[in-house]
């Protein structure tokens, strides 16, 4: 009975850290949703983007400087925020400005155009061979018992929370935070009331790319090895996004947790004592998604917009 | 006469007509074109890069000594981004409107199976396909007796693993976890072949292709007592396998199929990757063989770039030996016919890359047995002979 204790506690743990990588990505795709309500299917290449480039600061740094040291990756880190911050700011203006008053539908495709584009621009720059990537942690793990959790997941699991309470507060009771719910309800309005929605536009897509950033860098070490295949892990983080209600930025979050969580368990604890669960692992997340939507059906923290006609 | 004149000069027109065959698809006066569908821009693409730069590598140095036969080789490569329907639109490409003499070494289990019809219709020769599936070389599939498989399948792989295993310790309590997809099944079939011949049942534990995190498995195979482990998998896998083991502090014995000779798994799982032995079906190639050792003197020729050289570059250049040879053996004209009939003659041909290879019109098995390779303090070592 122990044992059986012990090893869910371990899988839910190790479930939690999994699903906080799902919900830094769905935090990316609910943030430009939240503001433009346009999803952005390239939200998995920007990570990709944000880990080649820390990877690129981090061996250009390790060259210089001989051996690995916090500073190396602080400064690596630092270097990567710079150019995200510019990597969205020129995105919106690529992206999103040119196709501002076109129907959502065309920003969603020209995000999926841009997703295939990244791929093969960074697979022409960075070449075929897969990276090694460094961890600052490298394998160090803490155990409680005989439980037992990784540096890294921990760093992933904080900055997940860390993430969520900045981008809930400046959603919620900033000025910038409420002008960018005033644009995604009614970008016309919003504009007469004398909101910048440009600016705005630029904003979010500069957070977004910051946080897929943020997820590139933690996550590529823990993937071992990097390649441009990462970007497909924002199709996983997707129905993460729509469990937790699209556009709520706690439901990201445990969106994200509740998928991780699901994976684990039912590969271990679950598979290993009812045979036929192995059968349907691959297909377990989507049967629970369906049904919290047949209940909920703008997720677990949608809201229910209604429109007056 | 006038009627023994004329059948005499139809006579004489036919005979030159028989002596100056019309040529073969891709074959002209001074080359023989070959086709290649490698992964150039999906998850396998490092491996589509670098195979065939090493079999480009022979092939440069058999043109740079006159070709075969007078003629140079010239390999066209298409992607098929490990997709079958990109891989059967990209053959059908090479086949109909290149012309390609035979298909070589195309990348990946699944988009050699479905390219078989285009294979069977066409009568295109396919020669190494570059998977380790035991299908490749069943005759009584469709197009069988086109492809001439080189490596050992995975399910003899598996075999070979659980033989050995009990070989070392008779009590073993063996696990694999495995990719779910044509690769895995593979190496099940031959799991369960073992399971029935020694009584024992194997804990079998699967994986998604992608997956990132193997908590669950691991924590299973703990459970289940397993003291030896075979991953069936690829290069991230293992390692990450085989680091949640050790930061649960559960010590299996860890054994690898297949891709898993990757030198990188070693490399990638540091401290957690020693021990982990994997199997492999050619020569090492930075071993004395003299497969491997003209392989190193032409990547110094060459100038190939570092991160190219190793285990998949030489498996390259290996397989393009055996298609070099295949075509000597085809003759001075050769058509697709005697390049098959050619192969069927290789009677324990051996040049030091593989194991001796035999081909007959029953036989396209290639290699059937594997060697042990090791990590040991950061560097690959091979602890057994060859094992069938």
């Amino acid at each position: 009975m122990t044992d059986l204790f012990l090893g869910l506690t371990q899988e839910i743990i190790s479930g939690i850290a999994l699903g906080s990588i799902y919900a830094l990505i769905a935090l990316g795709f609910t943030m430009i949703f939240k503001a433009t309500e346009v999803v952005n299917f390239a939200q998995g290449e920007l990570m990709m983007v944000g880990a080649y480039v820390n990877f690129f600061f981090v061996t250009t740094f390790l060259s210089a400087a001989g051996t690995p040291t916090a500073w190396t990756f602080l400064v690596a880190l630092g270097g990567s925020m710079i150019f995200s911050v510019l990597f969205g700011y020129i995105l919106d203006f690529i992206i999103n400005r040119p196709l501002k008053d076109e129907p959502i539908f065309s920003v969603i495709m020209a995000t999926l155009s841009l997703a295939i584009i990244i791929r093969a621009v960074v697979a022409i720059i960075a070449g075929p061979i897969s990276l090694m990537p460094f961890s600052p942690f490298g394998d160090s793990a803490i155990s409680f018992g005989t439980i037992i959790v990784s540096v890294l997941d921990l760093s992933i699991i904080g900055s997940a929370i860390g993430l969520v309470i900045i981008f809930y507060y400046i959603f919620h009771y900033t000025r910038w935070g409420i002008a960018m719910q005033a644009t995604s309800e009614d970008p016309i309005a919003a504009q007469l009331m004398g909101i910048p929605i440009k600016r705005v536009y630029a904003l979010v897509w500069i957070f977004s790319a910051v946080v897929a950033t943020l997820s590139g860098i933690l996550l590529a070490p823990r993937i071992a090895l990097l390649d441009t295949t990462m970007g497909f892990l924002g199709l996983k983080a997707f129905p993460a996004a729509v469990l937790g209600g699209f556009g709520s930025i706690p439901g990201a979050i445990v969106g994200g947790v509740i998928l991780g969580v699901i994976e684990t368990v039912s590969m271990g604890t679950l598979s290993f004592h009812f045979q036929w669960i192995k059968e349907i692992n691959d297909i377990i997340a989507w049967i629970v998604l369906i049904a919290v939507l047949m209940i909920k059906p703008d997720g677990l923290f949608g809201v229910e917009k209604v429109k007056k006609v | 006469m006038k009627r023994v004149v004329g059948t005499l000069i139809i006579i004489g027109l036919l005979a030159v007509g028989c002596v100056k065959r019309a040529p073969a698809p891709g074959v002209t006066d001074t080359e023989v074109l070959i086709g290649n569908v490698q992964d150039l821009s999906g998850p396998l693409k490092e491996l589509g890069a670098i195979i065939p730069s090493g079999s480009n590598m022979y092939f440069q140095y058999i043109n740079d000594q006159g070709g075969v036969h007078g003629r140079s080789i010239k390999m066209l490569i298409e992607d098929h981004q490990y997709n079958p329907q990109k891989a059967v639109a990209a053959t059908k490409k090479l086949v109909e409107k290149d012309q390609v003499f035979c298909l070589f070494q195309i990348l990946g289990t699944s988009p050699c199976e479905a390219i078989r019809p285009i294979l069977s219709e066409t009568g295109t020769p396919l020669i190494a396909p570059a998977t380790n599936s035991g299908t490749m070389s069943d005759l009584s599939r469709e197009a069988g007796d086109l492809i001439f498989h080189t490596d050992t399948g995975y399910d003899r792989q598996g075999e070979i693993l659980v033989d050995y295993i009990l070989n070392q310790n008779s009590d073993a309590k063996i696990g694999i976890v495995y990719q779910d997809d044509d690769y895995g099944e593979n190496v099940l079939v031959g799991i369960a072949r073992a399971e029935e011949e020694h009584e024992i049942t194997v804990q079998k534990e699967s994986y998604q292709r992608g997956a990132i995190d193997f908590k669950g498995q691991t924590m299973n195979l703990l459970k289940g007592g397993c003291t030896d482990v075979i991953i069936a998998g690829i290069v991230r896998e293992p390692v990450t396998v085989m680091k949640t083991a050790e930061a649960m502090n559960y010590k299996p014995n860890f054994f690898g199929t297949g891709p898993t000779v990757d030198a990188r798994v070693g490399k990638l799982a540091g401290s957690a990757g020693e021990g982990f032995t994997a199997t492999y079906w050619a020569n090492m190639w930075n071993s004395d063989a003299p497969g491997p050792i003209l392989y190193r003197e032409l990547c110094e020729k060459y100038d190939i770039p570092e991160p190219y050289i190793g285990l998949y570059h030489y498996y390259g250049f290996a397989t393009a030996q055996l298609l070099v040879e295949g075509l000597e053996r085809a003759g001075r004209n050769p058509t697709r016919k005697s390049l098959v009939r050619g192969l069927e003659t290789f009677k324990n041909w051996d040049v030091g890359s593989f194991p001796p290879i035999t081909y007959n019109r029953n036989d396209h098995a290639g290699v059937d047995k594997v060697q042990l390779v090791q990590m040991q303090n950061g560097e690959q070592v091979v602890i057994t002979d060859w094992l069938e």
